[in-house]
Order: C-alpha cells, then sequence, then structure tokens
C-alpha cells in the first residue's frame, strides 16, 4: 500500500512530469477503455483511471491492480481524439510505485518452468515494468 | 498643398479613467497650448458621446476653425464618428485626424510621466499632419445591381429568392445538373420530421420560376476578375449532350438507355442510366448524358436516346460554353461534403460494405431512396435488426481527424435512430456517444423522443468496427459504468465530419481566405458572419461553417440583406486617401507596379508613345502605401500621407 | 553482397537462436548479409516512456551507434527490439526535447546524429531485395498453405512514430507470403495486442488475449499463423494448452516460411520447439 507524502500539486505535476502528458486534455470519450486488449480486467479501466487523476484521487490509482495490466500495446494512445497516451500515464504511475520501493513481482512469484520455456524478453520488460 | 496656415483645433479626451487614469490630461493641454501652435486646446471626459461631440462642432464654428485633431482611442472605433461630426457643419472630414492616445499610450504603460510625454508627442504630430491635410471627396464607383450565388443548396437558394424579391437580378449558379444540394438527399428533416424534399421543392420551383432569377446548372467559374460592384465572372457551362431548350424531361431516352452506372445521388446504393436526371424532382427538369460512360462516345454504338426523342433533344456536337457575367456581388454557398472515405481505418470505413455514413443512411431511409424507403443494409439487403449509430466519426478530433465539432451530427442521428425505429419496430438502435449537443429550438425535446421510443445511448467513443461474418462488431465502452462495450450488429451509421466542399484552387481563384478546415472566413466571427474581407463576397450556408438548415437559411437571408444594402444606391463610395503619381516626376520605372497588392498601377504611354508614366486605377487602390514607399523619386504619394507630412510628423516626434 | 548491420537481440541470441540462423541464412540466399555488430547489448525490450528514465532510454542508443561502423540501417527481426530502437532514435532528435538530447549526449562515448535507420527484416525483403526478386529465388513454394499474418502491436503502433505500414490495414507481411506462393487471410485483429508483456504477471490475462486473436483467425479457414515477435509467437502458440477452446492452429516465425520457401533445411528451421506442433501440418502440404 503506497502511502502519498507529497501535496496533490507535487503528485500531479510528476504525473505530469514523467508521462508528459496534461491530464486536463482527457474529454473522457472513452475509446482508450473501448480499444484497450486487457480493459476486461483491468480495475480502473484507462478511461476512468484518468477520470480519478482529475478528480485528485491520486492514492486511489496508484493503488490499483489496473495499472499493472496494460501491455504497452498503444492502442489507447493511437487512437485518442485528443492525443492523450494512457500507456505513459500508466507507465508513469508504475513508476511513482516503484520509486517508493514496492515492488509488484517478485522473482519467487514467477514459475520455474515458465521462465526456462519463454523468451527472456518477457522478463527483461516485466522487470523494468514491475520491479524495484 | 495649402500655403495659408490652418487653425487647427485640438480636443483631448479622458475616456474616463482609460486615457485620464495614466496620462495627465490638463498637463497635456498646457503643455500643446504653450508649445505648438495650435489655435485651441481643450478636453473632455467621453469626446465620442453626444455633448462631447456638440462640443466639438461648436468649438469649430465659435473659434472658426479649419482643422481638428481628436486626441482618442484608436481610429478604427471613432474616426468616422468625429468625421461626419465635422462634415456636419461644413469641415471636410479629412481635415479631422485621430491621435491615438489610448490603444497606443495609455494602455501599454503605467508609468504616468512616461504616458504623458508620449501622448503630448503623439498630438504633435498629428497637429503637423493635418496642417497639409488635403480636403478630399470619396470617389464614386458605378455598382451593378445584379448578383451572383454560387451553389444552388436551401442557403443559395434562398439568397437567390430574397434578393430576387427585393427586385434585383440574380444568377443560381450550380455545378450539379440540378439545384436543390445536400437537403435533397435527406429523407426527413430534425426536429419536425418534415420530408425534406417537400418542404424544398417549392423552394426550388420557385427559384426557377422567377422573373429574376436565371438559373445556370451544370456549370463552373473559371475565372473572377474585377472588385465590389464591378465583378467579371467567367462561367463555364458544361457540355450536356442534350439540348435544354428542346429537352421536356419526358424520360423516355432515360427508359430506352441500355447502359447502367453507379447512382452518385444514391451515394453508390443502386445505379441510374448514362442518360439521367438528377432526381425526379430535379429543377431544371432536364437530362444530361454522362459523357465518360457513353456507349456512343466512347465506343460510336448505340445512339438509342436520340432515335427515341420525341423533340430531337440529343445534341452530340455539344460544346462546354463560356459566358461572361457582370454582377456587383457574389455570396459564396458552395456547401459542404463528409468526411472522404480513406479516414477512419479503424472504423472499416470504405471498406466494409455495411459501415455507412450519414447520408447514405439518408437514402436508405429515404422513400425515393434505393430501396424505396425499407431500411435495407448494403450488403445483402437484409432488413437490419440492430442498428449502431456512432457520433464523433471524424469530429472533435484533433489527432487523426477535424479538431471541430460538426455540430448536426447528434441531432440528425437521433433522427436517424428515430426514423430506423419507425420502419423497423422491432429493430434496436444504439448510439455510442461523447455529449449529445442539442442547442437549437426544440432540439432537446427531440432528443428526449429518441430515447423515449427506444433508443439507448451509451457514453463511449467507438475504438474499432471490423467483420464477423455477416454481422458487423462495434467495440465501444460505457465511460459511466467504465465497462467495455462490444455489439453484434447488422448496420453501423457514422456521424462523419462535414467538410467544406470548396477546394484551396477555388478560394485562391476568387482570392477569398479560408481557415485552415477551408471553411471560408467571415469578417468578423461575432458581428460580421455573413461579409468577408474581400469587398463584394459574402458567405451563407455550410461554406462558411458546420451549420443546420434553420441556420443555413437565416445565414442566407443575412447575406441577401448585404447584397440589397450594396445595390440600394447606384454607386459606392470609394476612400480617397489613396496614391496619386507625380507625372513630372515619374520615369515609368514601374517597380510601384510591381509592389502593388491590388495591381492599382499601370503604366500608360502619353505624348505620342514619347513619355511613359504610370497611371493610378484609382477605384483599386486601398491606400496601403507600399508604392509611396518603394518610388525612387518620390513621383509616388499617397493622399494626406505625403513625405512632407511624415517628415514634419517625424521631426517632431524625435525633439 | 550488399552488408546491412543487424542486431539480434536477447531472444533470437539464445533461446530462439534457430530463428536467428534461418533469417541469415535466408538474407544469404536474397544476397543480402545481415553482419551482426561485433558488440551490442540489449535494447531493454520495452520502450521506456517515462521521461526522466535515462538510462533505459541510452541503452538502446548505444547500438544505434555502434550499428553505424557497418550500415546506416540497422536490421532488427523483433518486432520488440524494433519498436525499442526506432522509438529511441526518434525521441532523441525531436525539437522538443533539445534539453534532453543534450542531457543523454553526456553518456554517449561517441558524438550521434541520430542517423541510423532501424528497419525490420521485413522492409528489408520489401525495399531492399523486392517481393519479385524474392518471388524468383522460391524452391519450395509454399502454395495451398493459408497463413494468418499476424504483425501484434509493436510494429505498428504508434503509427507516427513506426511508419511501418496501414496500422488498420498492414499488408506488408501478407504481401511477402503472396511473394512465396502461399494464401493470406484476412482477419481483423491483424494489430491487436496478444498480452504478451503481462505474461509474467497475469498470465491468465495474456492467455485470453491471445484466444480473442485465435477466434478471430479460426473463422476464416487459416491453416497457421506467422508472427513477428518471438514473445507473440511463444504466448499464442504455447499458451493454446490453458485455453478454453482448442484450435490447433500452428504458430510459424516469419522466418521459419521464409526459410522454408528459400530451401533451407529442416534442422536449421527447427519445428521441434513449439507446442502445437506444425509438422503435420506442413507434411501435408508437401513441404517437408
Amino acid at each position: 500500500m503506497l502511502e502519498l507524502t507529497q501535496t496533490s500539486k507535487e503528485i500531479k505535476e510528476d504525473i505530469q512530469l514523467l508521462s508528459g502528458q496534461t491530464l486536463s486534455d482527457c474529454y473522457q470519450c472513452g475509446e482508450c477503455t473501448a480499444g484497450c486488449p486487457t480493459a476486461f480486467a483491468m480495475d480502473p479501466v484507462p478511461s476512468q483511471s484518468i477520470r480519478l487523476l482529475q478528480l485528485g484521487k491520486y492514492s486511489e490509482v496508484l493503488n490499483s491492480t489496473g495499472i499493472w495490466l496494460c501491455a504497452a500495446c498503444n492502442v489507447c494512445g493511437e487512437r485518442c481524439p485528443r492525443g492523450v497516451d494512457y500507456g505513459k500515464i500508466a507507465d508513469a504511475l508504475r513508476t511513482i510505485v516503484l520509486r517508493n520501493k514496492i515492488t509488484h513481482v517478485t522473482l519467487e512469484q514467477v514459475d520455474k518452468n515458465f521462465i526456462l520455456d519463454a523468451p527472456q524478453q518477457a522478463f527483461i520488460a516485466a522487470f523494468r515494468k514491475f520491479t524495484t | 498643398m495649402k500655403s495659408e496656415k490652418k487653425r487647427i483645433g485640438v480636443f483631448v479626451c479622458h475616456c474616463g479613467i482609460n486615457i485620464a487614469g495614466t496620462v495627465n490630461v490638463p498637463d497635456v493641454v498646457k503643455r500643446l497650448k504653450d508649445t505648438t501652435d495650435a489655435a485651441v486646446v481643450i478636453d473632455h471626459q467621453y469626446c465620442c458621446s453626444d455633448p462631447g461631440q456638440d462640443l466639438i462642432k461648436d468649438t469649430i464654428k465659435k473659434e472658426k476653425l479649419d482643422g481638428a485633431v481628436v486626441a482618442c482611442c484608436s481610429p478604427t472605433l471613432h474616426e468616422n464618428t468625429f468625421r461626419k461630426a465635422v462634415a456636419s457643419i461644413g469641415i471636410n472630414p479629412y481635415n479631422c485626424e485621430i491621435a491615438n492616445i489610448r490603444e497606443q499610450c495609455s494602455w501599454v504603460t503605467d508609468d504616468k510621466e512616461k504616458a504623458t510625454d508620449k501622448a503630448t508627442k503623439i498630438i504633435k504630430t498629428i497637429i503637423k499632419k493635418v496642417q497639409h491635410d488635403e480636403p478630399l471627396t470619396p470617389i464614386s464607383i458605378p455598382v451593378t445591381r445584379k448578383a451572383l450565388v454560387v451553389g444552388g443548396g436551401v442557403a443559395g437558394i434562398q439568397v437567390a429568392l430574397d434578393i430576387a424579391q427585393a427586385g434585383y437580378p440574380v444568377i443560381l449558379l450550380e455545378k450539379s445538373p440540378s439545384i436543390g444540394g445536400k437537403m435533397s438527399m435527406l429523407s426527413e428533416t430534425f426536429p419536425t420530421l418534415d420530408c425534406s424534399q417537400c418542404i424544398l421543392t417549392p423552394k426550388m420551383v420557385e427559384a426557377k420560376q422567377h422573373p429574376n432569377i436565371t438559373l445556370m446548372t451544370y456549370s463552373e467559374i473559371d475565372s473572377i476578375s474585377g472588385y465590389i460592384g464591378n465583378f467579371k465572372v467567367k462561367v463555364r457551362q458544361k457540355v450536356k449532350y442534350v439540348d435544354w431548350d428542346k429537352c421536356t424531361g419526358c424520360d423516355i431516352c432515360v427508359g430506352k438507355c441500355p447502359k447502367k452506372v453507379s447512382d452518385e445521388f444514391n451515394c453508390g446504393l443502386s445505379e441510374r442510366k448514362v442518360i439521367y436526371k438528377m432526381f425526379p424532382q430535379a429543377v431544371p427538369n432536364r437530362v444530361v448524358i454522362d459523357a465518360a460512360n457513353c456507349l456512343y462516345l466512347q465506343k460510336g454504338a448505340c445512339r438509342l436516346c436520340e432515335k427515341h426523342c420525341p423533340f430531337e433533344a440529343i445534341k452530340w456536337d455539344d460544346k462546354d460554353e463560356t459566358k461572361e457575367l457582370e454582377v456587383g456581388a457574389i455570396v459564396l454557398a458552395t456547401g459542404y461534403e463528409l468526411l472522404d472515405k480513406k479516414m477512419l481505418g479503424s472504423y472499416g470505413f470504405g471498406k466494409l460494405k455495411n459501415v455507412v455514413d450519414g447520408l447514405r443512411f439518408e437514402r436508405i431511409l429515404s422513400a425515393s431512396g434505393p430501396f424505396m424507403g425499407e431500411v435495407r443494409r448494403p450488403s445483402d439487403g437484409k432488413i437490419p435488426e440492430k442498428v449502431v449509430f456512432v457520433q464523433c466519426a471524424g469530429s472533435r478530433d484533433q489527432e487523426n481527424a477535424m479538431a471541430y465539432c460538426s455540430k448536426i451530427c447528434c441531432m440528425y442521428t437521433a433522427k436517424q435512430a428515430i426514423l430506423y425505429k419507425h420502419r423497423v419496430h422491432h429493430g434496436e438502435a444504439i448510439v455510442f456517444y461523447i455529449d449529445v449537443r442539442t442547442g437549437g429550438k426544440g432540439f432537446e425535446e427531440f432528443y428526449k423522443r429518441a430515447t423515449d421510443e427506444g433508443t439507448l445511448y451509451i457514453r463511449g467513443k467507438v475504438s474499432k468496427i471490423f467483420e464477423k461474418g455477416d454481422k458487423v462488431i462495434v467495440w465501444g465502452a460505457d465511460t459511466i459504468t467504465g465497462k467495455k462495450v462490444e455489439i453484434e450488429a447488422d448496420l453501423v451509421v457514422l456521424a462523419t465530419a462535414m467538410v467544406p466542399s470548396a477546394t484551396k484552387e477555388f478560394a485562391q481563384l476568387l482570392k477569398v481566405t479560408q481557415d485552415e478546415y477551408g471553411w471560408f472566413t467571415e469578417a468578423h466571427p461575432k458581428l460580421r458572419p455573413v461579409e468577408t474581407l474581400a469587398g463584394g463576397f459574402f458567405l451563407a450556408g455550410a461554406s462558411q461553417g458546420p451549420k443546420d438548415i434553420p441556420e443555413a437559411v437565416s445565414q442566407a437571408s443575412g447575406a441577401a440583406c448585404k447584397v440589397i444594402t450594396l445595390f440600394a444606391s447606384e454607386t459606392l463610395e470609394h476612400l480617397p486617401v489613396i496614391a496619386g503619381v507625380d507625372e513630372d516626376l515619374c520615369s515609368g520605372c514601374a517597380v510601384c507596379i510591381d509592389v502593388c497588392p491590388y495591381n492599382a498601377r499601370e503604366i500608360q504611354i502619353k505624348e505620342d508613345g514619347k513619355k511613359k508614366t504610370v497611371k493610378v486605377i484609382e477605384v483599386l487602390c486601398e491606400g496601403c502605401g507600399a508604392c509611396s514607399a518603394a518610388c525612387p523619386v518620390g513621383a509616388a504619394q499617397q493622399k494626406n500621407f505625403q513625405d512632407k507630412q511624415i517628415e514634419d510628423m517625424v521631426e517632431v516626434g524625435l525633439e | 553482397m550488399k552488408q546491412l548491420a543487424y542486431y539480434p537481440g536477447c531472444t533470437l541470441y539464445t533461446k530462439s537462436k534457430n530463428l536467428d540462423l534461418c533469417a541469415r541464412e535466408t538474407a544469404q540466399i536474397l544476397g543480402v548479409e545481415l553482419k551482426e555488430l561485433e558488440t551490442w547489448n540489449c535494447c531493454g525490450a520495452i520502450y521506456s516512456t517515462v521521461q526522466d528514465d535515462l538510462a533505459n532510454q541510452v541503452a538502446p542508443i548505444r547500438n544505434l551507434i555502434e550499428a553505424q561502423k557497418i550500415s546506416k540501417k540497422l536490421v532488427t527481426l523483433c518486432a520488440a527490439c524494433y519498436n525499442v530502437l526506432k522509438r529511441s532514435n526518434r525521441a532523441l532528435f525531436l525539437k522538443e526535447n533539445d534539453i534532453y538530447c543534450k542531457r543523454m549526449m553526456n553518456y554517449l562515448e561517441t558524438e550521434y546524429l541520430g542517423d541510423t535507420e532501424t528497419v525490420h527484416y521485413l522492409e528489408v525483403l520489401k525495399n531492399d531485395i523486392g517481393f519479385e526478386n524474392l518471388k524468383s529465388k522460391v524452391k519450395r513454394n509454399l502454395s495451398g498453405l493459408k497463413v494468418a499474418s499476424y504483425y501484434g502491436c509493436l510494429m505498428l503502433r504508434p503509427s507516427d512514430e513506426m511508419n511501418f505500414d496501414d496500422p488498420d490495414n498492414p499488408m506488408m507481411m501478407d504481401d511477402m507470403f503472396s511473394a512465396l506462393g502461399a494464401t493470406p487471410v484476412e482477419f481483423p485483429f491483424k494489430g491487436e495486442c496478444c498480452g504478451g508483456y503481462v505474461l509474467v504477471n497475469k498470465p491468465d490475462v495474456a492467455t485470453k488475449c491471445a484466444q480473442t486473436i485465435l477466434e478471430s483467425i479460426i473463422d476464416t479457414g487459416a491453416d497457421c499463423v506467422a508472427t513477428t515477435c518471438p514473445l507473440c509467437q511463444y504466448n499464442i502458440d504455447n499458451q493454446q494448452k490453458l485455453m478454453s477452446k482448442q484450435f490447433n492452429l500452428p504458430i510459424f516465425y516469419f522466418t521459419q516460411l521464409l526459410g522454408l520457401a528459400l530451401g533451407i533445411d529442416e534442422k536449421i528451421l527447427n519445428f521441434e520447439n513449439h507446442y502445437i506442433d506444425p509438422k503435420p501440418l506442413l507434411k501435408q502440404k508437401g513441404l517437408i
């Protein structure tokens, strides 16, 4: 559980700086959610996640499970009519959690056979995305 | 220039605190009295007010003044006010000048000392200018009191009818064989659900029959020259291969023609013959031959139309015909198109047969359309049980398509959903929206009617549309519950963005500006919606921006009014502050001709070919001063902006 | 023989060595030498979009600099490497990233002007070799084989950075298979994500994504699927054991089929490591 110590203004600036996105650009059309391949399992879904951030509910989003399900496929950013890239926002949110030394995946959690079998690019990506 | 010194009065305005809050007006008055040769210097709280203007007039009369300097706000605001005031008491208005001590002084600094110094200086320069101002008379130009309306849609028709009713001749130009435009393609119109052609055709017929209206359809503009009140327009009447004086529109030829091609009026959902009438209620009620597909014109075969025409109207030796029109005003009512199929790839637009745009669906709904009013889908003609309507397809999308809102889609989508359910009672209509914009009279109530009658509105923008078997799958979202939504539809209707019909090339031909999307630019977005900055060109309908039929008609009448105002007098007044030519100094080097942006200068040969000088076409000169700056010998002087005047102003400005 | 700098990437260098070998063999046959960079480091496997993440952004750039010792074009086989290298290069030299660029330059040993062009092997086949030329070198015509060309997300998006093909309807791989005599089939999920990146933390989600893609392919009557990313191939192939429906669709890497068509030995192509064994299909089509 990530406890936030910064002010709302600071967190917002952090998120916008790390992601390079302007949260207020989003007009909540939902096209990102509509095209997201993993949104069926995400909570909150991309459009709701941005909405919660717009409303200042940073703790709720940073502690959610949805942000860890982003497969970095770029459909959201590609199709967004306002040019908001949720993939980048999710990356920034995960980075904030990880930089607070809260890891999402540990090596012990991963199936040994899977490690031997699967292409290592999956792990390399996972280590950057999911571990501190 | 006059040799006697003018008695000049200076009137310094406080403009409440707008000027006086920063500029020390009493101090300015004192300085001017002490250091200039102005005959009178007084101040007033609000010079532009009635008492203010009366003060100016009375002072001029009492002090027997020859000229006036009003130190106040920008001349764009009140130059005309004060010039009219002095003219009313017999002073030439061009001997009254404005010294702008607000926008160029009190409004750009907080430093009171600097502001007072600068205000004094500005006024001093204008006093110098007025000293050598000449009394000028506006130039009278004749006005051809005949209008040209480009575009025969509902807006163009309305403009033509209004101008014609006011008693002036109008030419209504249209590039298709018939007038009517997009409105003639619609099924019913919102919010009344009037049959579109039923309310339009009376106007179309009225336009045809009105003695002051000349219809020129199947025609295009090749070139335009001239200026406001005096345009020369070359119009090309395209070759029809049918003599419209003989043709009666009986349609026998259409019945006999053996070849069928895709019908553009029905958006490719049905076929028409090569010799065809655009639609049954076409005005004029005549046929044309589609040369590219005609068996005789391409291969030398057939000629059945000619064989069966009872009026011998087929004319194989027909050619394009060019006519030159002389008109005084041109109204651009060129309308809109819908977004190109090449965009919106993720919606399968242009690829999937059962993904159609709004106009195509109108033809499907239309009682005179390809399916005679039965709602059937393009791929197999089956009646769709579930129709998904996608709003904002290409609108409000700055990244991938058009950034603007196309205004009419929310309303016509609600209309199409209502009409679909009227025809297919058990059918399901689902609308994906981001917002529902219902700004007109009766519009919000109309939207409620759509939901009352069973249409489901889901708030979310569609991401992907694809085919699976004979169904069309729509991937959208409901942002309110945060759920992805997948719908298996039979037919998808995209409310695609409106884009302007007029091309960049056409705008360049007319020398009228367009905005970044191609909509014609109005003179002022709030206060002058039907005029352009190009004199003599007016705007009506969707050519200026997305709008619905009521707005198009209102704007059309507005544009007509502007034209009628222009025609109200036989002559037009042109600003006299124009450049001239001192023929003694002019060597005919023609540098000024190159720099003139208005083509207002030309070479003339005098004295039996011995002397070459430049001549000014006064009505074209807009007094920009470019020639004056460019002339190497000072032969191009602008009235009331003579080099001597500028030098005096600079001298006193640098004191 | 034309020489192009080649970046294999971690997976193709080790676990999927056969794909690397057969790719290089096919290039040889087509008149191009894919010369591996003398030294290279991991690209990072996923492009880091975090604006201050310099370490993860410097690593790919080093490979681009190294490439210039051989050629100004750097060829990759793996869609993930392609995505990372191309995006890193572009980000460095965007006008608005002036300060970022200067900072990055501090960490690089050599000066770099951003002029290495990252290309995917498919682009080499289309532009440098040409599909007509490819057609003439076919030894085993793949006729009768219906292939669903699955591009995945990383090659196509973001389309303004990748500039690879039409993101909604890519055809490059399909055209290549046509040149080899195979029949490419159309399906709507060519660019849909397989969920590969969440295989580690949420394998059931990845399985569902892969299943969605297979469901859209099975209706087309395709015999097999061709991919351009080792992770996609693994995911869509392997996870079929966890799927609720049996598809029995073999998943190839595009160079395997390319190698097959150009007459490369079956042993190099290595059809042993698949979960869904492709050999019965290939035998049935008379290709092995």
